[in-house]
């Protein structure tokens, strides 16, 4: 089998860590200036991704453990992300759509690698505002090469059920990671893209576990030790 | 309940020594309210002894604040550094790493972490100690430097974070060393015996005596047990030929854990004879040349161990007839009291005086977290200090009665001045005269309480001090300034002026009746840390009382006789084949643990039929109700415990305490998910939508889940899985590694007797040809959850993706090449013990095992050995027996394998050390603990699923290289840091593409709820297990 590594990949990968060390704030500030080239509709649906993701995912999740210990719960990016709409996909709110797909997929922390005009559109009026690589466009010839590769994070796309079945079979039949399809088959209203809990399916999780101990933390508990009601 | 009065008549001690030690284990956790209920009956002064300690102790500190030279270096610094402030902990973290780091690079980056971060300059000139501001002149450089710029920029932070930039790095380095050796000289009174005798002499001509410790931490390996012993046995004949005539003779105080490498209660025999041998060649020299020996106290899990051994000395002839061989013992324990009852009565039996220190106890803090860690079922050490202030009183009534008296020669520590005068006022009370008692304080500390004490009163004052090199100190100091730094401790606030005498004379039996409640309300119970669900209980097996009845549960179902026989369950209905496997023990495979009859396509496909036509009423019924199904399924494998163990150690070859792990782990999925899914699917949840308009979104099960879990965790992620899928709403069909189905049988059995439905969820066992395939072909599988290797991942989302239906979740959690990275600011022993658990525990068979071990090239010459050493320490044998580390791997292939790269290895990297198998290894699937020296992680093509660790070294300047190489093996799942630089550890944190990274702790043993665990790129899909996105992957967000 061929190993398919397209040039975009490499791009996006590269441009991965320094936007997901934006953090979903750092991310969303730089894409909320794009919203203005964005018509009213696309604009509304691209600032609910924004704010849904500040909702979901802003913060890391600091957990409760034993005393001397930390443990933060937080999301990135699981790298390059295609997002696109199937091109005879004929639906109400498909412009919407793509727009909800593109911001999550970004303020996620993906690079995100777009798609024929449509994608080359959304793409000029991102990337003013953000690090080269992490948002690009291909032309839709180049769309199959991009989907066979083994690096390739995700699929983000508007699509029928048939095309959803066909695309899930053409990831899965790849090596290397288990490449994720986030597909949405609804396009009059868009009830996947516009779940609350959508974003997740764009992200990584990362606990960081830390023995403070280490580094002197145990003085907190030293203290409750004596504390009085 | 122990009666705690009873210690005051003299009949206690005519009572049979055995029955003393029945009275001790039960008292490990005991309910504090009703303990202390006892013991404050019993150090409850009467109105007279209340008014007469109050006053003794008001003296005695006006005495000392009124005395010019009252506080000592350490007490200033500790005054001018608590640890409630940022530069006091910062302060300590340099303290206690910069001496051992070998390189510049390193300890530059480090002293810049350290100190860029906090306000240094406000302790500038703070103090009236030369000492303190000595050590902070080394640390801001100069005062000088600092005012002048703090006009300039009211931020010192910053302007230290400059200086440290702009100034030149060799000359902060030096100076950071500098403060550090001058705090090091005023904790250790020298680096020898010789040079620690000529120090104290001035003390001795005030009427001190000494008992010396030589610092050092645990032995690993057994060449540092013999340095240890060595060390002491220089000391002995060092204080032997000691020729002081005035006062009492110093003592030398003795660690057991410095003296062999697994004390520990699961080594006992070890203990009882290796340890035993060590410890009595040191004290036949010592009495030789009379220098008294006292066995030091350790932690709680050590308590009834150190008991043991110290009987069996004190026993032997090499002690009979001395009177000089004593031991510590800790007021915070619970145990502390009938501990005390029992060595007098030993003492007695003996017929030879005991030398008792009671202390107050050193390792609080660690002892409460290692109880919440591991569920245990309380704590073994009071929760208030005025608790253990308590207890310390109520034993010390008992140490000086008479009847005690004449078997027992105590020895009081403490630096408070209020126990010290009430102690006086208790031995008053028993007709003790001062020299039947001694007090003891730290070298450093308590200076003018004792010294003006030593005036005022003919009592014996030993000096406890620790002797030993400024890098050994570093480790001991950090356990002082935890003990005594914080703001409550008395020692800070005795030389704190603003705080009134009569704070400080507070009787603790009128403190702690005060509380509203004896047990402290701020530090929850283990099993009650969580505010909205249980945490899984975990029996000590360390502690007789927990063990033995632990033992003989699973000692019940351990029998050849006890078979299990598990068959596919199908709507409720066990289902017999003809496919009939039988089940042996991967330790001795000529023991059968049981049967299992193996589905097939139609079994499997009448499950899913019958679990689709359940589906619809079980995503109905409320998620409060599922939620119940699963918290009844964790209280029954709790009621459970002793089969479930049993089943681990007989079909998977688990050692006990990963088994006790197993069933915690599968409790705590079960009590996770319950509250998860109360939390959120219980009722639908409003939004605005892009729209601008109110909308709800409902999560509702999927449809039919297939399950598909590992032999590895055969009973909590199979558990997990399960659990998630149907608390979801999904109706389940479950398949469990071939190796493993006989527990997953138990386990479906236990849900329907929780009240999952019995057409809800179906038991499919078989391998993956038999039962894999037709799981995964069917078209009503809805989403599946997996955990096992990422080639089967890809096939079987290539089997469902090919099924022509529309795409479903898969959740496949995968391999890992889980690296370690320890950089030069590391504390080696704790490296090195994090490690080799990390790597080798559950025999390396763990997903997120340590498998490459990235060491700076700057520490790898002492760490690699300490590694090869710890190694050949661990006993590799019976998984059921307490004295094993490492149990045998799960079957033949997986044996092949390992043993395979083993060769390859060999002949392609450098063999660092292999542990030892026993000579019956050959009967089971056995693999030794192995470790190799590398060049290069592209050398390990894949993952080595077993106990097999590579390392490899690196440049400190190479750091972001080596992330780089292991961001690009693909694989993302646990990572291990250990560094005491914290911008290096966020630096890794930030760039490192893994699930699960652990700062400088071990690498293994994720935790429900508190460590989401699951990796990125090759090592999963996500969403964590265990974590508050888990089950939304499960279900469908509905919205209306």
């Amino acid at each position: 089998m061929t190993i398919v590594k397209p040039i975009q990949i490499d791009v996006a990968n590269q441009a991965l860590e320094a936007w997901n060390s934006l953090g979903v704030a750092g991310r969303s500030d730089a894409l909320s200036r794009s919203l203005k080239g964005l018509k009213d509709a696309q604009a509304r649906m691209a600032q609910w991704q924004l704010d849904n993701a500040a909702h979901a995912i802003g913060e890391a999740d600091v957990l409760p453990g034993p005393t001397g210990e930390s443990n933060v719960l937080s999301t990135h990016g699981r790298g390059a992300f295609l997002v696109t709409a199937q091109p005879d996909f004929e639906a109400e709110r498909t412009e919407v759509g793509l727009v909800g797909q593109l911001y999550a997929a970004l303020v996620a922390g993906n690079p995100v690698i777009t798609v024929g005009p449509e994608g080359q559109a959304l793409m000029d009026n991102i990337a003013p505002y953000v690090a080269e690589g992490v948002i690009q466009n291909v032309a839709l010839s180049a769309q199959d090469s991009l989907l066979d590769s083994e690096q390739l994070a995700g699929v983000a796309i508007l699509c029928d059920d048939q095309q959803a079945q066909a695309l899930s079979q053409r990831l899965a039949a790849k090596d290397g990671l288990l490449c994720q399809l986030v597909e949405e088959t609804d396009g009059d209203t868009l009830s996947t893209i516009g779940a609350p809990h959508y974003i997740l399916r764009f992200v990584t999780e990362q606990t960081v576990t830390n023995n403070t101990t280490a580094i002197g933390g145990n003085a907190t508990l030293l203290e409750l030790g004596s504390k009085a009601e | 309940m122990f009666n705690a009065l009873e210690v005051l008549q003299p009949t206690i001690l005519e009572r049979p020594l055995d029955e003393l030690w029945q009275r001790i284990s039960p008292l490990y956790s005991a309910d504090e309210e009703k303990w202390l209920t006892e013991l404050l009956a019993l150090a409850e002064p009467t109105d007279a002894q209340l008014k007469a300690s109050t006053e003794a102790a008001t003296h005695l500190i006006e005495q000392v604040r009124a005395d010019g030279e009252s506080m000592s270096m350490i007490d200033s610094l500790l005054l001018e550094y608590s640890l409630d402030t940022k530069e006091g902990i910062l302060l300590m973290c340099l303290a206690e790493a910069l001496m051992r780091v070998p390189d510049k690079e390193t300890a530059d980056a480090f002293i810049k972490d350290r100190l860029s971060v906090a306000d240094w300059a406000s302790h500038a000139n703070n103090s009236d100690s030369f000492f303190v501001n000595a050590s902070t002149w080394g640390l801001l450089l100069t005062g000088k430097v600092v005012s002048m710029d703090e006009t300039k920029d009211g931020k010192p932070a910053n302007l230290v974070n400059r200086l440290v930039n702009r100034i030149s790095e060799p000359v902060i380095r030096k100076a950071m060393n500098q403060a550090m050796k001058i705090m090091g000289h005023q904790f250790v009174l020298g680096r020898s015996i010789s040079e620690a005798l000529s120090r104290g002499k001035s003390y001795r001509d005030k009427g001190y005596t000494y008992s010396f410790d030589m610092l050092g931490e645990a032995a690993l390996t057994a060449d540092d047990a013999d340095k240890y012993l060595t060390s002491y046995m220089q000391a002995v004949e060092s204080v032997g030929q000691d020729t002081y005539s005035k006062g009492y003779r110093p003592t030398i105080s003795i660690k057991l854990s410095a003296l062999h490498p697994r004390y520990e209660v699961g080594c006992e025999e070890r203990v009882m004879t290796e340890l035993f041998d060590s410890v009595k060649q040191l004290i036949t020299r010592a009495r030789e040349l009379n220098v008294g020996i006292t066995i030091d106290a350790e932690e709680a899990d050590r308590l009834e161990l150190s008991l043991h051994l110290f009987e069996k000395l004190f026993r032997d002839e090499c002690t009979k007839g001395w009177g000089s061989f004593g031991l510590v013992v800790q007021a915070y324990s619970k145990r502390c009291l009938p501990v005390l009852t029992w060595l007098a009565a030993l003492a007695k039996d003996v017929g030879d005086r005991i030398p008792l220190r009671l202390v107050k106890g050193a390792y609080w803090d660690s002892e409460i977290k290692l109880c919440q860690q591991r569920g245990l079922s309380g704590y073994p050490v009071y929760t208030r200090k005025e608790s253990t202030d308590v207890s310390y009183l109520a034993c010390a009534h008992f140490l000086l009665s008479p009847h005690t008296r004449e078997w027992i020669f105590p020895q009081f520590a403490s630096h408070n001045a209020h126990t010290i005068a009430t102690i006086a006022t208790i031995a008053e009370r028993h007709g003790a005269t001062t020299n039947e008692y001694e007090f003891q304080r730290l070298h450093g500390m308590g200076d003018a309480l004792y010294n003006r004490l030593i005036k005022e009163k003919d009592v014996c004052v030993r000096i406890y001090a620790p002797v030993g090199s400024h890098k050994d100190l570093l480790p001991y100091l950090v356990r002082r300034l935890l003990e005594n730094g914080a703001n409550s401790s008395f020692v800070h606030r005795l030389v704190d002026a603003s705080c009134p005498v009569s704070e400080l004379v507070d009787h603790p039996v009128t403190t702690l009746k005060g509380r509203k409640t004896l047990r402290n309300p701020f530090i929850e119970l283990p099993r009650d840390m969580f505010k909205d669900r249980d945490n899984s209980y975990g029996p000590n097996i360390e502690i007789e009382s927990e063990w033995r009845p632990f033992k003989a549960g699973v000692d019940a179902f351990m029998g050849a006789e006890t078979q299990w026989t598990a068959k596919p369950i199908v709507a409720g209905d066990d289902v017999t084949t003809d496919d009939v496997h039988a089940v042996t023990s991967p330790y001795d495979h000529s023991l059968v643990a049981g049967q299992v009859h193996w589905a097939n396509a139609e079994i499997v496909n009448q499950a899913i039929d019958s679990a689709h036509a359940a589906y619809p009423a079980w995503s109905q019924t409320p998620a409060d109700e599922r939620a119940a199904c699963l918290e009844r399924m964790a209280k029954l494998m709790e009621a459970n415990y002793s089969e479930l163990v049993a089943i681990c150690h007989r079909e998977a070859g688990k050692t006990i305490q990963d088994s006790i792990d197993e069933v915690r782990e599968a409790v705590d999925f079960c009590n996770y998910y319950a509250q998860q899914a109360r939390q959120n699917f219980a009722a639908p949840k409003t939004f605005t939508n892009y729209l601008g308009e109110n909308q709800t979104a409902q999560f509702a099960g999927r449809g039919v889940f297939a399950c598909i879990s590992p032999w590895n965790f055969p009973l909590a992620i199979f558990t997990g899985q399960v659990a998630a899928a149907l608390v979801a709403g999904n109706a389940v069909v479950c398949k469990a590694a071939e190796q493993t189905s006989l527990i997953a049988y138990r386990a479906v059995q236990m849900l329907h007797e929780a009240g999952i439905p019995k057409d809800v969820l179906h038991f499919v066992p078989g391998n993956g040809a038999t039962v894999g395939a037709p799981l995964t072909q069917h078209p009503h599988i809805a989403g599946l959850a997996f955990t096992g290797s990422t080639g089967t991942a890809q096939l079987i989302n290539r089997t469902l993706a090919n099924r022509g239906v529309a795409p479903v979740p898969v959740i496949a959690e995968t391999g890992g090449q889980n690296a370690m990275i320890i950089d030069s600011t590391s504390l080696p022993e704790q490296v090195v013990r994090d490690a080799v658990r990390s790597a080798f525990a559950s025999a390396g068979q763990r997903c997120s095992a340590l498998r490459v071990m990235f060491v700076q090239a700057d520490i790898a010459d002492r760490v690699i050995p300490m590694i090869a050493g710890a190694m050949k320490q661990q006993t590799v044998g019976l998984p059921y027996l307490h004295s094993t580390d490492v149990g045998p791997v799960i079957d033949e292939k997986a044996q092949k394998m390992l043993l395979e790269h083993i060769e390859i290895m060999k002949k392609e990297g450098r063999l660092i050390a292999q542990s030892p198998l026993p000579e019956w290894a050959d009967k089971g699937t056995f693999v030794a603990p192995t470790a190799f020296e590398i060049d290069s992680i592209d050398q390990l093509k894949d993952e080595k699923f077993g106990p097999i660790m590579h390392v490899i070294r690196y440049q400190a300047k190479d750091l972001d290289q080596i992330i780089d190489t292991i961001n690009n093996s693909g694989f993302g799942l646990t990572m291990g840091v250990h560094s005491r630089n914290e911008t290096t550890c966020r630096h890794i944190a930030k760039r490192a593409r893994v699930g699960n990274l652990y700062i400088n702790r071990d690498q293994v043993g994720a935790v429900v709820g508190v460590q989401p665990f699951g990796g990125q790129g090759l090592s999963g899909t996500g969403p964590k297990a265990g974590g508050p996105h888990y089950l939304p992957r499960f279900a469908k967000e509905q919205l209306a």
